[in-house]
C-alpha cells in the first residue's frame, strides 16, 4: 500500500486536526479491530479513513462515521471485500461527502444483505442518481437511508427498475423524485405481494402523466389495505390500463374504487375487477362510474343476475355511449329497473308505502311503517336494527331481506312479518286492562292477586302529575309487578300472545295463511335445540316451538313431563280459543306458577323425552279447574309475599331463588323467534301513555311536566329495555328516560333543531336524493344525451311564502283601475257564453218557438218536418283549472329599463362563493332603496290583475312561485294553493314574492302538473311566466349546459301535455326567444317585446287559452 | 229478484211500479221506524251516505212496508191511481238525478202530436198526482232549477207548480219527496243550499257492520257463510283506507257482486280483482296494496 503512514500512531496523530467527534470513533473502532485484525490491514484500514476526512472541509463527518461501522462491517466482510465496500465510500464521497455519508451508515445493514456481487451495482444505483446538483445528491442520500428497507422489500431487479424509475422522474422534476421516493419507501414494505404490480403501475405513470406520481402513490397506500390481499395485484393492473388507455389522474380512481371495493366481500371484489376489466376493452371512461356504483348492485344480485345487468348496460354502451354511461352510474331509471327486476332482494324503501295501505287496512289505524334502523338510533329499548317490532303507532321492519333465493318468497317474509305485527295492533296486545275479565277462565287470578302498589315515588308537593306515580303507570307495569323472575314472566307473556296472535291470523286471513306457515316452519327448522338448557328453560322452549304449531317432538324434562303437559294445554287452548289479551294474561299466570315449580337444574339427555302434543283436539273441553287454579293462586301469592318481604330488606336479587339455590341456575331466555321480532308489551303501554299525557298536557297547562326522573322510576324493574352497551346502569336509564320523552313529544327545552338545512348542498354528480322532511317530493329529471330519465334527481320543497304588506295589492288595484275594468268585462263575458242556448236540437229542454212553428208550417205544407225543434242548454260548462307559476329567479331583479346586460352574465356560477357573490348583486341587494321596476313587479302585477279577472269566474287557480339553488333545493313557493280561496292572507304573500335563486324549471313545472293532476277539471293550463332562462348552478354538466336545462324544461312541459294540460309558456327576456323555441317547438309559447304590456296580455292570453 | 218486475218487453207506468215482494233490507238501526214516522208526518226524508250502502234498497224496502199493512191486495194489472183516496199500497217513484236533469224533466213536457201538442206528466207531477214516494237520487247532481220545485213540495203547502201548464198540483195523501245524497264528493260548488238541507229530516247511513254486511252478502249472493265474511272483512279493511289513498271505500253492492262472481265459479281472487281493485282506484300503488288485502284475505 502507498501510503507516506507506518504507524496507527501517526494516523491517529494526523486525526488530530480534525474535529475531536472523529478521533473519538476511531479510538472505539481500534479498540474493537486491534485484537483480530493483522497490523498491516489495521494501517490500511486507519489509512482510508484518513484519506476520506482529508478529502473536503466537510468530508470529516464522513470519515467519523466511516470508522464507526466499520467494526460492523468486518464482522461480515473480510478484509478485502471490506476495502471494496471502504473504497466505494470513498469515492461517493469525493462526488458528494452527504452521499457517502448516507452509504456509510447504512453500511452494515445492507453487506449483510446483499450478495458481494451486488455491491457495486447497489453502489452504482445510488451513484446513478446523482447528477451533481444538490438536488440530486439529496436524492442519492435519500437512496442509501432507505436502501436496507427497499432491499428487503423488494427483488434486486426490482430495486433497479426502482431507481430506473426515480432518475426518470427526476428528469421532469428533483422535488418530485424525492418525495416519490419517500412514498415509495414508506409504502412498499407495507405492500406484500402487489409490489411489483405497483412499480410496473408507476412505470407506465411515468410515462403516460409524471404528475401523477405521488398522488398516485399516496392512493395507493390509503387504498390497497381496503382490497383483499389477493386481489390487490389485479386492481392495481387495472389502474394501470386504465393510464393506458388515456385515464388521468388516476390517483381518485384508485381512492374511489378502493373504497368502492372495500363493501364487497372477497368474491364480489374479483367479480367487480372482473366487470371493470371488461369494461375498459369497451369504453374506459365509463369504468371509474362503474366501479363506484358497481358494489351496490354487487351486492343485491345474485352472480347470473350481476352478469344479465352487466351486459345489458355493455349492450347499451356499444350502442349510444351516453346511454351506457348512465347506465353504469346507475343515472338512469333503466338501470334502477332492470336492477330491480333481477334482484331477489326485497328492500323495505321499494315496499314502504304498500306496506303501510296494508297495514292501516288491518289495523284500522294510521299506523306508519319504518326501518328497524330508525328504532335502534332512538335510542329507546329497542336495538336490534334487523328485527321488526312496533312501539304502537309505528311498525318497524327490517331495512332489506334477502333470506330465500325468489324476491317473492322473500316479500312474502315481509308481508308475514308485517300481518304480525301488525295483529298485536289488529287483535289489541297493547290495551291489557288489568281489571278486565278473560273470555276463557271462569275465575281469573288477577283480581285475587293485586300486587301491591308502590310507594309514591316522588315527594315534593308539586301540582299533580300527567301519569300516575303511585301505583303504576301501566297496567302492563301492575301486571309484571305479579312477578318475582319478571323475565321470564315476560318470555311466557310474549309466547302465548304471539301464538295466540299467530293462530287468529292465520284463522282470519286463509289467504297468506300458507306463506305464514312456512314462515313458521323455517323458523322451526333453524331452531336448534341447546344441549345446556335447563329444565324450566326446556319448557320455555317447548312453549316457543308450540306457539309456532310444532306438535310432536318437543323435547322436555322427562322428570317433569305432567308440568310440560299442563303447559301445553293451557297454552294451546288460549292459542286457540283466546279473543283477547287478558286471556294471555291469564295464561301467563298459570303456565308461569308452573314454570316455577319445576327447580331450574341442568337435564341429562338421558333425562330428556319427547313430548307428542298432536292428539290435543280442538275443543274447548279442558276448561279451568278450580282446584288448580287455587293451587296456582296460592303459590302465586305466596312468591308475592316473599317479594314484597326481601324489597322491604332491600335484597332484591339475592333471595330471588328459594330453597335449593345449589343448582338452581338463573333462568335465561330462549332464542328470539326472528319473524316476530321484539314484542314490549310493557314499552308501548308507557309510550302511548306518554303520547296522551303530552296531548292533554298541552291544553292544561297547569299540569306538571313529566320529568325524565319520574320516568326512569318508571323504568326501573322493566326487563323489555335493551341498551346497546352495557354502561353503566342509572346512565343508560336516564337516557333512556329522555329519548323516550322526545319520542312521546316532550323535547327537552335546548333540543338542536332537526332537519336539513335549507343550503345543504348536494353535488351534480352524486346518486338520487331522498325525501327527509314533510313537503318536500322527488322528480327524475331528463338528461337528454342518455335519452333517460335520472331518477329522484332534484327534490321540490315546497313552501308558503311568508306573508308582507297587503299595501302592494291594493296599489296595483288602484294603479291599474282602468286597465281592470277591462279585464273584468271581458272576463265577465267568458261566463254567459257557457250558458247560451243551442237550438236546432233533436231532444232539449224544451221547444224553440220558431222551430216549431217552422215545423208546423211544413207539416201542413205536406213537408217532412224537421225534428230539431228543441233548445238546450250549452252543456259544456266551463270547469278550468289554471296554475300559474312564476319564476322567481335572481335574473328577475333585472331592471326592466335596463336590459343591456349580456345574457350569459345571468347564468350562475358555480362556485358557491361566486354564486353568493353573483347572487347578491343580481338580486339587486347591495344598492340603497330601489327606484326601478324590476321584472318580477311586474310578474307580480299581471298576477294581481290576473287574480281580480279569475274571481269572477269559478275557475280553479293556484299561483306559485320558483326558484332553486342545484338540484336539491329547488323551491316552490305558494302563493295561493288550489283549494285557498283569495283572501288577505293571498294577497299580502304576493308582496313577500321576491327574485331569490337561480332557475330550475323542469322540476317546478313537473311539481306544478303534480298539483293540476290533482285537480279534478276539464280545462287544465299551465301558465309558465319567466324571463326565459331555465339554468341553475350545475342544471348541466360538462359544458352542456343550456342544452341539458332547456331539454329537461321541454320535456317536462311534454309530461304536463300527456297528463292533458295545456302549457303555455311567456316570456319577457327579449333574448329569450333562442331558448323557448327549442323548448316549445309545439308549444303555445309567446315574446313579450315590451315588458310593459304583461299585464293585459297575461288575463288575454288566458281567456283565449281557456275558452 | 224481490222486485215486481214487468215481463220481458212490457211497460209498467211510473205509478203503477209497486213492490210487491218484500225487498230483502236487514236495518242497521232505528231507520225503519224513523222513515215511517216521517212518513206519516208528511216529513220528506234525505237519506245521507256512501254509494252502494243500500240508500236505495230502504227506500224500496219502506214503499213495500208502508203498503203492506193493508191485507186485501188489489187484483193485479189495475191501477193505483183507480184506488182513489186508497193510499195503502205506495208506490214508489226513483229519479237518478244528473247533470242535465232539468225542472222540466222532473214535471212534465208538451210533445207535438197529429194536430198540436199534449202534456204528458213527469215523474216528479206523477208521484205527487198519486200518493207514491218519489226518490230523487244524487239530488245534487241535478240543476239547480229543480229546486224550485223541491222547495214547494216539501214544507207545508205541499204543492207542485206546474209553470208551462199554468197550474199548480197538490200533493196527494200519501206522496212524500226522499232524496238522496253522497258528502262524499261534493265540491263546494255543488253543495245543498241549507235552505233546502233544511226541509228534510237526515237519516245518515253507513256501511253496515262486518256481521250484518256479512249477512247481507251471503244472502243476495248466494255465498257460502265463510265466503260473505271474507268479503264483508275485505270491505271492512279497505274502507280503513279511506282518505287514505282511496276516496271512498268499498260498496256493500260491489262486495255483493264479488260474491256473485265466486259464487259463479271464479276463483276469489280474481273476483276481488275486477270488482273490487279495479273498480275501487287506478292508482297502482293503491291497487297493489288493496290486492295485497285481497291475498291476505282469500286462499
Ligand atoms: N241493510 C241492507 N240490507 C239488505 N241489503 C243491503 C243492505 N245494505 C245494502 N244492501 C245491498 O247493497 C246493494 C246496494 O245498495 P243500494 O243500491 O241500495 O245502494 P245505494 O245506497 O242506493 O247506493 P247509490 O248511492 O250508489 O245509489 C243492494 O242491492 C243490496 O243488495
Ligand atoms: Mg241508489
Amino acid at each position: 500500500m502507498d501510503t507516506p503512514y507506518r504507524t496507527i500512531a501517526a494516523v491517529e496523530q494526523d486525526l488530530q486536526r480534525f474535529p475531536p467527534a472523529i478521533s473519538e470513533e476511531f479510538q472505539r473502532a481500534h479498540e474493537k479491530l486491534a485484537p483480530g485484525v493483522p497490523s498491516e490491514d489495521l494501517l490500511a484500514w486507519a489509512v482510508a479513513g484518513l484519506r476520506i476526512a482529508q478529502q473536503t472541509i466537510r468530508s470529516w463527518e464522513v470519515s467519523a462515521e466511516y470508522y464507526r461501522v466499520s467494526p460492523q462491517v468486518l464482522s461480515v466482510l473480510s478484509f478485502e471485500r471490506f476495502s471494496v465496500w471502504a473504497k466505494q465510500g470513498e469515492t461517493l464521497s469525493l462526488q458528494s461527502p452527504s452521499i457517502a455519508l448516507s452509504y456509510f451508515r447504512v453500511g452494515f445493514e445492507c453487506v449483510s444483505i446483499l450478495p458481494m456481487d451486488r455491491l457495486a451495482e447497489w453502489t452504482q444505483m445510488g451513484q446513478s442518481l446523482y447528477k451533481g446538483t444538490w438536488k440530486s445528491s439529496i436524492m442519492a442520500a435519500r437512496f442509501f437511508d432507505v436502501s436496507p428497507a427497499m432491499l428487503r422489500a423488494l427483488s434486486f431487479d426490482d430495486l433497479g427498475r426502482l431507481v430506473q424509475l426515480l432518475e426518470t422522474l427526476s428528469h421532469y422534476s428533483s422535488d418530485l423524485a424525492i418525495e416519490a421516493l419517500a412514498l415509495v419507501a414508506d409504502t412498499f414494505p407495507r405492500l406484500e405481494d402487489s409490489r411489483g404490480q405497483l412499480l410496473s403501475l408507476l412505470t407506465v405513470l411515468v410515462e403516460k402523466n409524471w404528475r401523477d406520481v405521488k398522488g398516485t402513490l399516496e392512493g395507493a397506500a390509503k387504498s390497497l389495505p381496503r382490497v383483499d390481499r389477493q386481489h390487490r395485484a389485479r386492481f392495481l393492473r387495472l389502474a394501470e390500463q386504465m393510464i393506458t388507455a388515456g385515464h388521468s389522474p388516476v390517483a381518485p380512481f384508485v381512492l374511489d374504487t378502493s373504497r368502492a371495493m372495500g363493501q364487497l366481500q372477497p368474491d364480489g371484489q374479483a367479480r367487480l375487477l372482473a366487470m371493470g376489466e371488461a369494461l375498459i376493452a369497451i369504453e374506459y371512461s365509463v369504468v371509474p362510474e362503474f366501479l363506484r356504483s358497481g358494489p351496490t348492485m354487487l351486492v343485491r344480485l345474485k352472480v347470473p343476475q350481476a352478469e344479465a345487468w352487466f351486459n345489458e348496460g355493455v349492450r347499451l354502451l356499444k350502442e349510444n355511449k351516453d346511454a351506457g354511461v348512465a347506465f353504469f352510474r346507475m343515472e338512469s331509471s333503466h338501470a334502477e329497473q332492470l336492477l330491480e327486476s333481477l334482484s331477489s332482494t326485497v328492500e323495505l324503501p321499494k315496499i314502504k308505502e304498500l306496506m303501510r295501505m296494508y297495514s292501516r287496512a288491518l289495523s284500522g289505524t294510521q299506523v306508519e311503517i319504518a326501518s328497524s334502523q330508525e328504532l335502534a338510533q332512538k335510542g329507546i329499548g329497542w336495538v336490534s336494527e334487523n328485527k321488526p317490532t312496533t312501539e304502537g303507532s309505528t311498525v318497524y321492519l327490517p331495512p332489506v331481506v334477502d333470506q330465500y333465493p325468489q324476491k317473492e318468497e322473500n316479500f312474502d317474509w315481509y308481508k308475514v312479518v308485517t300481518t304480525h305485527q301488525v295483529a298485536h295492533l289488529e287483535f289489541d296486545s297493547f290495551t291489557f286492562t288489568y281489571d278486565r275479565p278473560s273470555t276463557l277462565y271462569k275465575k281469573d287470578l288477577r283480581p285475587r292477586l293485586s300486587p301491591k302498589p308502590r310507594p309514591p315515588q316522588i315527594t315534593q308537593g308539586q301540582p299533580k302529575p300527567a301519569i300516575a306515580l303511585e301505583g303504576w303507570a301501566t297496567d302492563m307495569q301492575k301486571f309484571f309487578d305479579i312477578f318475582s323472575e319478571r323475565k321470564m314472566a315476560l318470555d311466557v307473556f310474549t309466547l302465548v300472545e304471539d301464538g295466540r296472535l299467530d293462530v287468529r291470523v292465520k284463522r282470519e286471513y286463509a289467504g297468506i295463511r300458507s306463506a305464514y306457515k312456512r314462515v313458521q316452519g323455517d323458523t322451526l327448522d333453524t331452531r336448534e335445540t341447546n344441549e345446556e338448557m335447563r329444565a324450566r328453560e326446556m319448557l320455555v322452549e317447548m312453549l316457543v316451538r308450540l306457539s309456532l304449531d310444532q306438535r310432536t317432538g318437543l323435547t322436555i324434562p322427562a322428570t317433569y313431563k305432567k308440568e310440560a303437559e299442563r303447559i301445553a294445554r293451557i297454552a294451546q287452548r288460549t292459542f286457540r280459543h283466546s279473543q283477547t289479551v287478558e286471556d294471555t294474561s291469564e295464561a301467563t299466570l298459570r303456565i308461569y306458577a308452573i314454570l316455577m315449580s319445576v327447580p331450574n337444574k341442568e337435564v341429562p339427555p338421558e333425562d330428556q323425552e319427547e313430548l307428542d302434543q298432536s292428539a290435543e283436539n280442538d275443543s274447548d273441553q279442558t276448561g279451568d279447574s278450580d282446584s288448580e287454579d287455587d293451587k296456582f293462586l296460592e303459590q302465586l301469592q305466596k312468591e308475592q309475599q316473599e317479594k314484597n318481604e326481601s324489597h322491604q330488606s332491600g335484597d332484591e336479587q339475592e333471595s330471588q331463588e328459594g330453597g335449593d339455590a345449589g343448582e338452581d341456575k338463573k333462568y335465561s331466555s330462549p332464542r328470539d323467534v326472528d319473524f316476530r321480532g321484539s314484542f314490549k308489551p310493557e314499552l308501548v303501554q308507557l309510550m302511548n301513555k306518554l303520547r296522551q299525557a303530552q296531548g292533554q298536557g298541552q291544553e292544561e297547562e297547569q299540569q306538571q311536566q313529566i320529568s325524565s326522573e319520574m320516568l326512569q322510576q318508571l323504568l326501573q324493574n322493566n326487563v323489555e329495555m335493551e341498551s346497546p352497551s352495557k354502561g353503566d346502569q342509572q346512565q343508560v336509564a336516564s337516557l333512556f328516560a329522555n329519548n323516550l320523552m322526545r319520542e312521546a313529544g316532550m323535547p327537552p327545552a335546548n333540543m338542536p333543531p332537526m332537519g336539513q338545512g335549507p343550503f345543504v348542498h348536494m353535488d351534480e354528480e352524486g346518486g338520487p336524493l331522498e325525501v327527509h322532511e314533510p313537503f318536500s317530493y322527488l322528480y327524475d329529471e331528463w338528461d337528454f344525451r342518455a335519452g333517460d330519465y335520472k331518477p329522484r334527481w332534484c327534490l321540490v320543497r315546497e313552501k308558503v311564502v311568508p306573508e308582507g304588506d297587503v299595501g302592494f295589492w291594493r296599489q296595483t288595484v288602484t294603479t291599474y283601475a282602468g286597465l281592470l275594468n277591462q279585464i273584468r268585462r271581458q272576463f265577465e263575458m267568458v261566463v254567459p257564453e257557457s250558458f247560451r242556448r243551442i237550438k236546432g236540437q233533436t231532444d232539449g229542454e224544451d221547444f224553440d218557438l220558431d222551430a216549431t212553428l217552422e215545423a208546423m208550417i211544413d207539416k201542413r205544407a205536406g213537408i217532412t218536418p224537421s225534428d230539431k225543434v228543441y233548445w238546450k242548454r250549452n252543456k259544456v260548462q266551463r270547469d278550468v283549472a289554471v296554475a300559474l307559476l312564476l319564476d322567481m329567479s335572481a335574473s328577475t331583479a333585472e331592471a326592466i329599463e335596463e336590459g343591456s346586460r349580456s345574457t350569459d352574465d345571468w347564468a350562475a356560477p358555480n362556485d358557491p362563493v361566486e354564486y353568493m357573490t353573483w347572487l347578491r348583486a343580481h338580486r339587486g341587494e347591495s344598492g340603497a332603496r330601489r327606484q326601478y321596476k324590476r321584472i318580477i313587479d311586474i310578474e307580480k302585477e299581471s298576477a294581481v290583475l290576473l287574480m281580480q279577472g279569475l274571481e269572477l269566474m269559478d275557475d280553479k287557480y293556484g299561483i306559485y312561485g320558483f326558484s332553486g339553488y342545484g338540484r336539491e333545493n329547488v323551491e316552490f313557493s305558494v302563493i295561493k294553493d288550489f283549494h285557498e280561496p283569495l283572501n288577505d292572507n293571498v294577497r299580502r304573500r304576493l308582496d313577500r314574492v321576491t327574485p331569490m335563486h337561480a332557475t330550475r324549471m323542469g322540476p317546478a313545472i313537473r311539481h306544478a302538473t303534480a298539483k293540476l293532476d290533482a285537480v279534478d277539471a276539464k280545462t287544465k293550463v299551465l301558465f309558465l311566466l319567466s324571463d326565459g332562462r331555465p339554468q341553475d348552478r350545475g342544471y348541466s354538466r360538462e359544458g352542456v349546459e343550456k342544452e341539458y336545462a332547456v331539454h329537461d324544461t321541454k320535456r317536462a312541459l311534454t309530461e304536463a301535455r300527456r297528463k292533458n294540460i295545456t302549457p303555455f309558456c311567456l316570456t319577457v327576456d327579449k333574448s329569450g326567444h333562442d331558448y323557448l323555441k327549442t323548448m316549445c317547438q309545439d308549444m303555445g309559447y309567446e315574446v313579450l317585446a315590451d315588458i310593459h304590456s304583461l299585464p293585459e296580455r297575461l288575463p288575454f292570453l288566458y281567456r283565449r287559452l281557456t275558452v | 229478484m224481490s222486485l215486481a218486475k214487468p215481463q220481458l218487453g212490457k211497460e209498467i207506468r211510473v205509478e203503477e211500479y209497486i213492490i210487491e215482494d218484500e225487498p230483502f233490507y236487514l236495518p242497521q238501526g232505528d231507520e225503519v221506524t224513523l222513515f215511517e214516522t216521517a212518513y206519516r208526518e208528511k216529513i220528506p226524508v234525505l237519506l245521507k251516505g256512501p254509494t252502494g250502502c243500500g240508500k236505495t234498497r230502504f227506500v224500496e224496502y219502506m214503499a213495500h212496508r208502508l203498503s203492506k199493512p193493508l191485507t186485501v191486495a188489489k187484483p193485479k194489472g189495475k191501477s193505483a191511481a183507480d184506488a182513489g183516496n186508497d193510499h195503502h199500497r205506495v208506490p214508489l217513484v226513483t229519479v237518478a238525478c244528473h247533470e242535465d236533469l232539468t225542472a222540466n224533466d222532473l214535471v212534465g213536457r208538451y210533445l207535438i202530436e197529429e194536430d198540436g201538442t199534449r202534456w204528458i206528466d213527469g215523474p216528479l207531477t206523477r208521484a205527487v198526482r198519486f200518493g207514491g214516494i218519489c226518490y230523487l237520487d244524487e239530488v245534487v247532481e241535478a240543476r239547480k232549477d229543480t229546486t224550485v220545485l223541491i222547495h214547494p213540495l216539501t214544507d207545508h203547502r205541499r204543492i207542485l207548480p206546474m209553470e208551462k201548464r199554468g197550474v199548480i198540483l197538490e200533493a196527494a195523501e200519501g206522496f212524500l219527496l226522499v232524496i238522496s245524497y253522497n258528502p262524499g264528493y261534493q265540491t263546494a260548488l255543488k253543495d245543498l243550499k241549507q235552505s233546502t238541507r233544511q226541509r228534510f229530516i237526515s237519516l245518515e247511513f253507513n256501511y253496515p257492520a262486518k256481521e250484518l254486511e256479512a249477512t247481507i252478502v251471503e244472502h243476495e249472493a248466494g255465498v257460502a257463510p265463510e265466503v260473505a265474511w271474507q268479503l264483508a272483512k275485505l270491505g271492512e279493511k279497505v274502507r280503513n283506507l279511506k282518505e287514505h289513498g282511496l276516496q271512498e271505500g268499498v260498496s256493500t253492492r260491489l262486495l255483493i257482486y264479488t260474491g256473485k262472481l265466486i259464487a259463479r265459479g271464479i276463483a276469489p281472487r280474481r273476483a276481488c280483482q275486477v270488482a273490487v281493485i279495479w273498480g275501487l282506484s287506478d292508482d297502482p300503488q293503491v291497487q297493489r296494496s288493496i290486492s295485497e288485502i285481497v291475498s291476505s284475505i282469500f286462499e
